[in-house]
């Protein structure tokens, strides 16, 4: 009798239960991840947080979901993981209150597949011309345009261009080549490849060493060796004067975004969402917009939004998204040494895309 | 109650001493305490990211070599000899390579050692990575996987390395820490892979520091159990999930801090000392501002009690010795007022006494009158030889004498004040010096004969007359020269001597003889009514008095002083100052 009086007390003095903390893989950059820390412990969530670098995010993640093992309840991923995800039946739906939710038209694209929306769209990304509103505009979307306009300025190297195979993807379609396993085979590839090489050592300057890109155009931008930077949202956040930044579109450009997704072996799924849901509310989505330039997903949102930030939605809308396959984030392993080789001159566009093509079929077999 | 001033100044001071040196002291422990927890911190980061940068830069340097070899190969189109030369040469040039495994792009051993078991291979996995640690040998070790693409960028194979992470647990073991420092390295899951403390330590599940590290994006610190701990990330090395492995350092809170806990003991020693001293300072400074006060208390106490004021000034710093000056010369004029206030209370009992005197001087003058009278008839009829002769002239003589007294009474209380001056017929009295002088020595020559005792006039021929009655002047002289002759009980001089005084407007007058003089201290009080230094009966008391009525009713003053010519080297002189007739 005495015993269970004393299992009594301890059951109704113990302390409350402590609330399970939301498993949160995110792929944020340094800056972004101080922001989202203060920003989710000033809304008194309790998130178990976990950084994924970019760079391995959709090996590491896919690697994690595969293993069932230390499932998050949410993941931020690439856009274009999304596919490869769903195809593995690794992710759940969001629930209808969110799929309703009003998202802009090429937001809710970015989230869906065969018409289901599989994430909540978090931010909107691509590729955009970013100028000086004192620079002359290119006449056209066109990339002669915008070669034809950095050609006349008299800067020695105006072209602020990548040595990255995403950065290739308006040349390859400019040239009719989508990127594609089937489409690399065509002869547009070599020439969108050896278009974009050229410039190189002409219009744009010979590119610096593999992981310093980002710093090295900033710098050439902030001390106005760049006429026309062609970059993201990304890279808007660090730039200074953003009034006096003006955004264009560029043809063919790829648009792409980041997304919120639940996977199938979450153990509080719902909270996920819920995390889901106020980071990409209006007010959480604009302190990051305002912070980074990031491109809210929401309507309400992006009407709040700065003017750079809207600008460079406005020519995002004209950009195309990358094709909606598994492998799409993988032809980039092979892409990007390629475009790098031929850049270097130690390859010809031929020898380039002829590596490429290999080593797409190799993906294809392997799919 | 005195006390408590001296308290009181103990107290002001050594609380102005005391929050002086506590809020100093304390800010300056808590800076001394910020700041070295600040150097500790900055200390243990800078120690930690020169370790962290030479683990990362032998293992870049190793991962830059093997991808050159990886890229080297991939050119060579996988050619044996060439394969063979260039994994001997890649083993010379980094030690480290434990095992070597060269895959081709669908995951086939084309060359090496088998590739080891976890090691994710495929078209997933060809990104390029080190991994997290493996115990599996005899030191953990990590595995590296390179791509090998070719002068154009293609994939050809796949260098799988495992490499021996001795060298970190070399690296931290030859870092020369602090007292009670250790060094670990933890790698993405956080699980030690070296540690600087000989017996290795096991991490604890869920260490909070390892927890942070893990989190940190680059370097941080953190107190957490009685350590104090500096982490940083290594970013050359993360886990198959990107998680960089992180480098702590750690060092116990009292060996860290020992520098500001001596700080802290020396301030505390140093301000108590400072405190003590002040403390002694005050005690010193209250006695020596208070002392003076308490003197000064005590005087004021004498003074209120009526006592006169003995002693020296009181000396005193600054306000409190102009206060001693102030209190010493209040007590001065205080003790004249009382002095003043005496004088006049004894003249006003005087005034009284002499007033009494006078009417009952007058009630007893006509019955002895009558007693006279009636004792000289009765003489007249009795015979010479008769019996009761004797008797009745003992009854007149007496009777005489007492009138004598009474009229020396009546003629007191008749003198007019000084603010009354003596008019004879509408005319101030006049005398002759010279004149008066020559009778007094004719009046007195029996009595000075009988004692023995010469007269001396010493008129000088100048000496103008005097503005006072003539009968005036003479009594005053003759009660002199009298009173001289009594106290000469050995014979000797008297001398009258006059002289026009200085500035021509008075006289001076001096009776002077070779007595014994008059002490000091009677001087005061010789021209008080009553008062006298003869035997009882001898003398009334009131001589002097009325001589110095008489005198200063002239308007003129007397005085009594030593003569110098007594047997004793003294002698009385009194000084007599008259105006002059004009």
């Amino acid at each position: 009798m005495r015993l269970a009086f004393f299992f009594a007390l301890c059951a109704c003095g113990g302390e409350p239960a402590t609330p399970t903390p939301i498993k949160f893989l995110h792929t944020f950059n340094p800056s972004e991840t101080e922001l989202f820390n203060k920003t989710i412990a000033d809304r008194g969530w309790i998130v178990d947080a976990s950084l994924v670098p970019f760079a391995r995010g959709h090996q590491v993640i896919t690697e994690i979901l595969r293993a069932g093992k230390a499932c998050p309840d949410l993941i931020r991923i690439d856009a274009t993981w999304l596919p490869g995800l769903v195809a593995a039946k690794l992710l759940v739906p969001p629930p209808e209150e969110l799929a309703r939710a009003p998202w802009t038209a090429i937001s809710r694209e970015l989230a869906s597949l065969g018409g289901t929306m599989w994430a909540v769209p978090q931010t909107i990304d691509g590729l955009v011309v970013v100028r000086q509103a004192s620079t002359a505009a290119p006449k056209s979307e066109r990339i002669a345009d915008l070669v034809a306009a950095a050609t006349a300025s008299q800067l020695a190297h105006p072209l602020g261009v990548r040595v990255d195979g995403y950065w290739l993807v308006p040349w390859l379609r400019a040239e009719g080549v989508e990127l594609a396993p089937p489409a690399i085979t065509s002869d547009g590839a070599v020439r969108g490849l050896a278009s974009f090489a050229a410039l190189f050592g002409t219009l744009a300057a010979a590119p610096p060493s593999a992981g310093s890109e980002a710093p090295d155009e900033l710098r050439r931008w902030n001390t106005h060796e760049l006429a026309y930077w062609v970059t993201g949202p990304w890279q808007l956040g660090d730039l200074r004067d953003r009034d006096q930044i003006e955004v264009s579109a560029l043809e063919h450009a790829p648009r792409g975004g980041q997304l919120l997704v639940v996977p199938a072996c979450a153990a509080q799924p719902a909270a996920g969402w819920k995390l889901a849901k106020e980071l990409t509310s209006e007010q959480v989505s604009l302190i990051f917009s305002d912070a980074f330039a990031t491109i809210p997903t929401l309507a309400i949102a992006q009407e709040h939004a700065t003017p750079l930030v809207q600008r460079t939605l406005g020519a995002l809308v004209h950009s195309e998204l990358l094709p909606r396959t598994p492998v799409t984030p993988l032809l980039f392993d092979d892409l990007n040494p390629a475009v790098a080789a031929v850049v270097a001159g130690d390859a010809t566009a031929e020898e380039a895309i002829a590596g490429v093509r290999r080593g797409w079929h190799r993906l294809e077999r392997e799919k | 109650m005195k006390g408590s001033l001296r308290w009181q100044v103990v107290l002001v001071l050594s609380l102005a001493a005391v929050v002086p040196t506590v809020v100093v002291g304390a800010l300056a422990i808590s800076r001394a305490r910020h700041d070295v927890e600040n150097e500790v911190k900055r200390g243990a980061l800078a120690h930690i990211r020169a370790l962290g940068a030479a683990l990362d830069g032998t293992l870049q340097d190793a991962r830059r070599t093997v991808e050159l070899a990886a890229s080297q190969w991939a050119d060579a189109a996988g050619e044996v000899h060439g394969t063979q030369l260039l994994v001997r040469r890649l083993r010379r040039d980094v030690p480290i390579v434990q095992q070597l495994s060269i895959l081709d792009p669908d995951g086939a051993l084309v060359f090496g050692d088998p590739v080891p078991k976890g090691v994710d291979i495929g078209s997933h996995s060809f990104g390029g990575y080190i991994g997290d640690a493996v115990f599996g040998g005899a030191t953990p070790a990590v595995h590296l996987v390179v791509q090998a693409r070719g002068r154009t960028g293609e994939l050809m194979g796949v260098f799988v390395a495992t490499l021996d992470l001795a060298f970190v647990h070399d690296i931290i073991a030859a870092a020369r820490l602090g007292p009670g420092a250790r060094v670990l390295v933890v790698d993405g899951r956080g699980v030690p892979v070296a540690t600087s403390d000989p017996f290795p330590i096991a991490a604890k599940a869920h260490d909070p520091v390892v927890d942070r590290a893990l989190a940190s994006t680059v370097e941080g610190t953190m107190s957490v159990g009685g350590w104090v701990s500096a982490y940083r990330n290594l970013s050359s090395y993360q886990s198959l999930r990107g998680v960089r492995w992180a480098i702590i350092h750690q060092q116990p809170e009292d060996e860290a801090y020992a520098l500001a806990r001596r700080t802290t003991r020396d301030t505390l020693v140093i301000g108590a000392a400072a405190l003590a001293i002040a403390l002694a300072l005050g005690v010193f400074a209250s006695r020596r501002l208070t002392r003076p006060l308490a003197d000064l208390a005590r005087r004021a106490d004498a003074i209120a009690a009526g006592n006169t004021i003995e002693g020296p000034p009181i000396d005193g710093p600054g306000e409190i010795g102009v206060l001693a000056q102030s209190v010493d010369e209040m007590a001065k004029r205080i003790a004249e007022r009382a002095e003043l206030s005496a004088a006049l209370a004894r003249g006003d009992r005087l005034a009284s006494v002499g007033v009494m005197s006078a009417q009952v001087a007058h009630e007893i003058n006509n019955p002895l009158t009558t007693v006279l009278g009636y004792a000289k008839l009765l003489l007249e009829d009795k015979p010479e030889g008769h019996p009761d002769r004797a008797a009745l002239e003992l009854i007149a003589d007496e009777a005489e004498r007492m009138k004598k007294i009474i009229g020396t009474l009546l003629e007191y209380a008749r003198a007019p004040r000084q603010s009354e001056p003596v008019i004879a017929g509408g005319v101030l009295g006049r005398a002759d010096p010279a004149v008066v002088t020559r009778h007094v020595g004719a009046l007195v020559a029996p009595q000075l004969k009988k004692a023995r005792v010469a007269f001396v006039s010493d008129v000088a021929a100048t000496t103008p007359a005097v503005a006072i009655e003539a009968h005036a002047l003479q009594q005053v002289l003759v009660n002199l020269v009298q009173n001289a002759a009594q106290a000469m009980t050995d014979g000797g001089t008297i001398t009258i001597a006059a002289r026009p005084a200085p500035g021509g407007v008075a006289t001076q007058l001096t009776v002077t003889d070779d007595g014994p003089g008059i002490p000091a201290a009677d001087r005061g009080r010789v021209f008080d009514p009553f008062f006298t230094t003869k035997a009882p009966g001898a003398g009334t008391g009131l001589g002097l008095a009325v001589c110095k009525h008489l005198v200063t009713t002239a308007g003129g003053s007397i005085e009594v002083g030593d003569a110098g010519s007594g047997p004793n080297g003294r002698g009385a002189q009194f000084r007599i100052v008259l105006p002059n007739v004009t």
